[in-house]
């Protein structure tokens, strides 16, 4: 209990110094949001009035409290390039990305754990040697390379999937499923190559442990020794590296919505970006950054569950 | 033991194995050849790279998962139909029915040979499961009388926790309860009481006699010490470098070696109760060395101080919470007092986490003690400001455990043993290489051993050149932190031998941390034994040793195998207490350290009592 | 040399031999080709596929691809190197004061940096880069402070592992004051480590900067980069899929090598040194 309460403490203090770091970062900014707004050849009055108006000749505290005031009653601000409220244009496009995040990792999990065992348990032989090529491979190829083959071949060639545009899943979740399987495709392959190493690097480790020895000693089958004692006690790292990987996704998930015009949180922020959208930028990454850290303190309460020495302490 | 010869359990014969190596096959077992009858306690004795270990998992076959491979001799084992069966050549299938079921296996490291994410019930089942087809329920009465076979306080409780939850000694016992589940022929045990504390290890070895002698399972013994093949083995076998070298009855063995090896591993051994009615520390018995000087370790006729440490208190915190504050404190070393005095040598004895290197580092200041007072040549050192302690340390010096990891493995050697010098710039440019090439002659390196790096090294040459950079500034303190403890028998006997000469040439000033009685009764001239921080008992050797007073020093004295195979002191009566933890909640003070002497300087703690 | 043994595997060689000519060309390449060869254009053989006047293939604009992928390498390079030089010279002093003092400094600058951490690498990156304006420097600039949190973390856990080893302790002992501590006895044990790691983050900036330049936030024309090549792929694709392919081949290539290499490096450092031989 305590260890909950500790956590959600420092969950706190993160999501502050995330804000802060944010703010800080994009308002380096030279140029400002009300240029921006109405222009570079408008009236010099008009925009000393606007900035006036949006707040902008506060000092940068200020303008700060304002932004976290603004945030914790539910008001976002509003887009700039989309001329609309950022929280729901925010909800709307995270659930978009968090259908490709969620599938990718799905994909990458299934297929990486089996044959990262499979590899250790054969190391140094061939089936060790093909697993680990295919995955050093796989983590050297850059993720929109693996999206443009893959538009190449399945959408353009063979024309099975689209290779652009997004559904929402609320109103079609097959069609949705269709669109964003490109996309978690590309992300997933790479993300399933550095999983496969990471998990055969965890496994060689396990298999070199005494207590491995131990239950071989007591005449288990290998195929127990390794897949349930062995197994096992992997969990818990490959979890942790997963977790860390969540950051990742969300890094290559701009490129990779861009490439497929999937409009999800990675596009948001990419044309946020390219158009100096001050505000949403501010959200978009907040918010990810958000995520990612919600997503690795999910991972440190679950390693409670998976690993017994964590419990007491 | 039996005069009349049954057909033996196991025969080996002409046993060969081999590993992958870099550059071509490495043998680590050549031409090995004994047997092991019914009933019958046999230990493979030899130091390490003797072959030993490999020995027994290829009668595991265990030795293929770890890269080795048979190539070549005979691992006959009688199966329960009567016939021999050559394992070297059996199938898998015939393995597995055989492990943990005919032969069960013990190993070395009880913290790390239970599986950390299973529970106690859960790994004692499944092998019943497996061999013996026992229903969940049958399966869990089974593993709790074998928990109680072993002797395990609150069974029912154990078998719902998880390993990291029991000590060492239990874990060990949970092992062996595992491997005895289906009462197997034979027991194999590989070093099992290596990482235990000197208590424990008594206990698991009364144990292992206990259930050997009711159960009637052979047991073959792996070990490198030779005070516990001298207790528990009914026949001996020697190895050295893959090969056999000599087997016999044990009394044999130790009565009258006949091969060169065993006769030196036998003389570098030291036999606790050997030194009785001696004045000095005497050097070990290396075949061949000359061991004239032991004359001039005599303590001098007017001992003059060197160290005076008074109520020594060291306290770690223990963190937690977010904000990291202390929750409690780890007693490590509480109220400490004693004198060391020039030229002569004073051990700090105990078993693990009873303080003796806590007490060690706080002397020479590497952990900040809590209150007290240390003072080195009538220098208060604790009271000196970072400059002055700094320039201080180099009358004081310290030897650690790890050969290995307390020499920069990117720095040379000679670079190291410099360091001292020209930290305190005692000497520069020829007349530093002329001393540190000195050093290096004086701890018997060659010269051409300067340029190199520590993995080029043994572990015994390494410990070596860390006694000569503790040499390097003249300290007249050096406090040797079980710094022979990681070290083979032979090995061990030359260091100390090493160390004993330089306190005969320099006058140098031990403060020797050992768990290992036999090895203080050989060096010391006084002794300490510490137990949850406090010296409990501390005299001159002779009376330390030959007449202890405390229930802890007596209880310790027991514990302690002798290697002589006619006294044989394994009791199974032997029920120690378990070391209580030295963590306390903040603020708490626990009461001074009270003596009563007994002899002249002969302390013994009256209070706090309850010890043992 | 035994100890150079890791490399004569055929990961090794191979990790060497693509590691070795990336640098070679990146060096060379601008020394020994025309400077015109990447710019210029010949409009009738535009888009074209790979014949033996272009072996790679040519560019929307027909400038011939194969000068264009081996003249961009500088810039990649540069730019890859530059970044996680930056990273280390940041990250080293960082980590090392952080894992040798402990302590508050420790507990502060580790909280700001794992706080970092859950910030993905690439959109710190993308986003200093559009807030400094994109050109070559920023592209260094933003790569470099990204992947700082990261390094100075390794660099922290190894200095901390390396402090609490015996010979440290030993050395303290000997009278060791703390500078010549950290440059005697600390650097020169977390370099190996330090190594392999750089050597990976070098194969992660490189996808970086191809990321970065995909974007278009990266490298700007007219400094030809591979992320740059392929960004201005991306309306051919279907018709020349070749102008995609090869960029992208030459960001896997050396991404694979510095992989490969990173690897067997840590296989040549590691173990040996730490006296397990």
């Amino acid at each position: 209990m305590i260890y909950i309460l500790n956590r959600l403490l420092s969950l706190a203090l993160t999501l502050v110094l995330i804000s802060a770091i944010t703010f800080a970062v994009t308002n380096i900014l030279p140029g400002d949001v009300a240029m921006m707004i109405m222009g570079t050849q408008s009236n010099p009055e008009a925009l000393a009035g606007l900035r006036e108006s949006l707040g902008l000749n506060d000092s940068l505290p200020v303008q700060y409290g304002r932004w976290i005031g603004g945030m914790l009653t539910g008001d976002w601000g509003t887009s700039l390039v989309f001329k609309e409220p950022i929280g729901p244009l925010l909800l709307q496009k995270m659930t978009a990305s968090a259908l490709i995040v969620v599938l990718s990792m799905s994909i990458a999990l299934i297929c990486a754990v089996p044959l990262g065992v499979w590899a250790a348990v054969h190391r140094d032989r061939w089936q060790d040697t093909t697993a680990s090529t295919a995955a050093l491979l796989g983590v050297s190829l850059p993720d929109f390379f693996w999206g443009i083959m893959l538009i190449l071949l399945f959408a353009r060639g063979l024309g099975w999937l689209p290779s652009s545009g997004f559904a929402d899943p609320g109103d079609d979740f097959l069609l949705a499923l269709r669109h964003a399987f490109l996309p978690s495709l590309a992300l997933g392959l790479g993300l399933m190559a550095h999983l496969t190493r990471m998990t055969r690097a965890t496994m060689t480790g396990i298999l070199g442990q005494e207590f491995i020895r131990v239950a071989r000693a007591k005449g288990l089958a290998e195929r127990t020794v390794v897949w349930r004692y062995g197994l096992a006690n992997a969990v818990g790292p490959v979890m942790t590296v997963a977790g860390l990987q969540v950051g990742y996704l969300f890094g290559s998930i701009i490129v990779v919505e861009s490439l497929f015009n999937y409009t999800g949180m990675g596009w948001l922020t990419y044309q946020a970006l390219l158009n100096r959208d001050i505000p949403l930028i501010q959200a978009s990454v907040f918010v990810i950054a958000a995520v990612v850290m919600l997503a690795n303190l999910v991972v440190d309460l679950l390693y409670v569950l998976v690993d017994p020495r964590i419990r007491l302490g | 033991m039996l005069d009349d010869m049954p057909a033996p359990l196991v025969e080996i014969d002409g046993l060969r194995v081999e590993f992958r190596g870099e550059t071509g096959p490495i043998v680590a077992v050549e031409d090995v050849s004994f047997s092991i009858a019914p009933g019958e306690t046999v230990c493979v004795v030899g130091e390490s790279g003797s072959g030993k270990s490999v020995t027994s998992l290829s009668l595991m076959r265990l030795v293929e998962f770890g890269g080795g491979r048979i190539v070549g001799g005979a691992l006959r084992f009688a199966r329960p139909d009567g016939r021999m069966a050559d394992l070297s050549e059996a199938d898998d299938g015939t393995m597995r029915n055989i492990r943990g079921n005919e032969i069960g296996m013990i190993f070395q490291e009880p913290m790390t040979s239970l599986n950390p994410v299973f529970t106690i019930e859960r790994q004692m089942t499944d092998g019943l499961r497996l061999h013996r087809r026992l229903s969940g329920g049958a399966a869990r009465a089974r593993a709790l009388e074998l928990l109680r076979e072993v002797r395990i306080p609150e069974p029912e409780r154990r078998l719902r926790q998880y390993p990291h939850e029991l000590s060492g000694g239990m874990r060990q016992r949970v092992v062996i309860a595992m491997a005895m589940a289906c009462r197997p022929r034979l027991l194999i045990a590989d070093e099992p009481t290596t990482a235990l504390d000197v208590t424990i290890q008594a206990e698991i070895l009364a144990l292992i006699d206990r259930l050997k002698r009711e159960t009637g399972m052979a047991v073959l013994f792996i070990t490198h010490d030779m005070a516990v093949v001298a207790q528990m083995a009914d026949r001996v076998v020697v190895m050295y470098r893959g090969k056999l070298v000599e087997e016999g009855p044990v009394g044999r063995i130790f009565a009258a070696p006949s091969q060169d090896y065993t006769r030196a591993l036998l003389a570098a051994v030291p036999r606790l109760g050997e030194m009785r009615g001696k004045a000095a520390p005497e050097p070990m018995r290396i075949v061949g060395a000359d061991p004239g000087m032991a004359r001039s370790l005599e303590p001098a006729a007017r001992p003059e101080p060197l160290l005076e440490v008074r109520n020594l208190t060291t306290r770690f915190p223990v963190k937690g919470g977010v904000l990291r504050r202390t929750v409690a404190q780890v007693h490590a070393v509480e109220d400490v007092s004693f004198i060391l005095n020039r030229g002569e040598t004073l051990a700090l004895v105990g078993e693990s986490g009873c303080g003796k290197s806590s007490c060690g580092r706080s002397i020479l200041r590497l952990v900040e003690p809590s209150s007290g007072s240390v003072t080195v040549g009538g220098t208060d050192i604790l009271a000196l400001s970072p400059h002055d302690l700094r320039l201080a340390r180099r009358h004081m010096q310290m030897v650690f455990q790890d050969p290995f990891a307390s020499l920069n493995p990117y720095m040379r050697l000679a670079d190291q043993v410099a360091e001292p010098i020209t930290n305190f710039g005692l000497a520069r440019g020829t007349d530093l290489t002329d001393r540190v090439a000195m050093l290096f002659d004086r701890v018997e390196l060659p010269r051409s051993f300067l340029r190199r790096f520590p993995h080029e090294l043994s572990g015994g040459q390494r410990q070596r050149v860390a006694i000569a950079r503790a040499l390097a500034a003249n300290p007249k303190l050096i406090v040797a932190d079980e710094a022979v403890s990681a070290l083979d028998v032979s090995v061990q006997a030359q260091v100390l031998n090493l160390m004993m000469e330089l306190q005969a040439d320099f006058g140098i000033s031990f403060l020797f941390i050992s768990h290992d009685m036999a090895v203080v009764e050989r060096v010391s001239h006084r002794v300490g034994v510490m137990y949850l921080g406090r010296i409990v008992e501390i005299g001159s050797r002779a009376q330390v040793f030959e007449n202890p007073q405390h229930s802890y020093t007596r209880a310790l004295m027991s514990a302690v195998p002798v290697a002589d195979p006619a006294r044989r002191t394994i009791r199974d009566d032997l029920n120690f207490r378990p070391i209580p933890s030295p963590v306390f909640p903040l603020g708490h003070e626990p009461g001074p350290s009270v003596y009563a002497e007994v002899g002249p300087g002969h302390l013994v703690l009256t209070e706090p009592g309850g010890a043992a | 040399m035994k100890v150079l043994r890791p490399f004569l595997t055929p990961k090794g060689a191979i990790g060497v031999l693509l590691v070795g000519a990336v640098l070679v060309i990146a060096l060379l390449a601008p020394l020994l080709l025309p400077d015109t060869a990447a710019t210029q254009m010949d409009m009738r053989a535009r888009l074209s596929p790979p014949t033996l006047a272009h072996p790679l293939g040519t560019d929307q604009l027909g400038r011939d691809l194969m000068y264009r992928v081996l003249l961009g390498a500088q810039t990649s390079i540069f730019i890859a190197v530059s970044a996680v030089v930056m990273s280390i010279v940041i990250g080293l002093p960082l980590g090392i004061v952080s894992g040798y003092y402990g302590g508050w400094t420790d507990n502060v600058l580790m909280r700001l940096v794992d706080t970092l951490l859950s910030f993905p690498a690439l959109l710190l990156a993308l986003t200093i880069s559009a807030v400094l304006g994109p050109n070559l420097q920023n592209t260094i600039i933003a790569i470099g402070v990204a992947f700082t949190p990261f390094l100075a973390r390794i660099i922290r856990g190894e200095a901390l592992r390396v402090a609490q080893m015996p010979y440290v302790e030993a050395a303290r002992a000997a009278g060791t004051t703390d500078g010549k501590m950290i440059l005697r006895h600390i650097l020169p044990n977390i370099m190996p480590p330090v190594i392999v790691q750089s050597t990976i983050s070098l194969a992660f900036a490189i996808l970086a900067e191809a990321g970065l330049s995909f974007l278009g936030l990266g490298t700007q024309p007219p400094n030809a980069s591979w992320g740059l090549m392929i960004q201005a792929s991306r309306d051919y694709l279907d018709r020349a899929p070749w102008t995609a392919l090869v960029p992208g081949a030459a960001v896997a290539l050396t991404v694979l090598g510095l992989n490969m290499f990173g690897d067997v490096l840590r296989d040549v450092l590691d173990p040996r040194m730490r006296g397990r031989g």
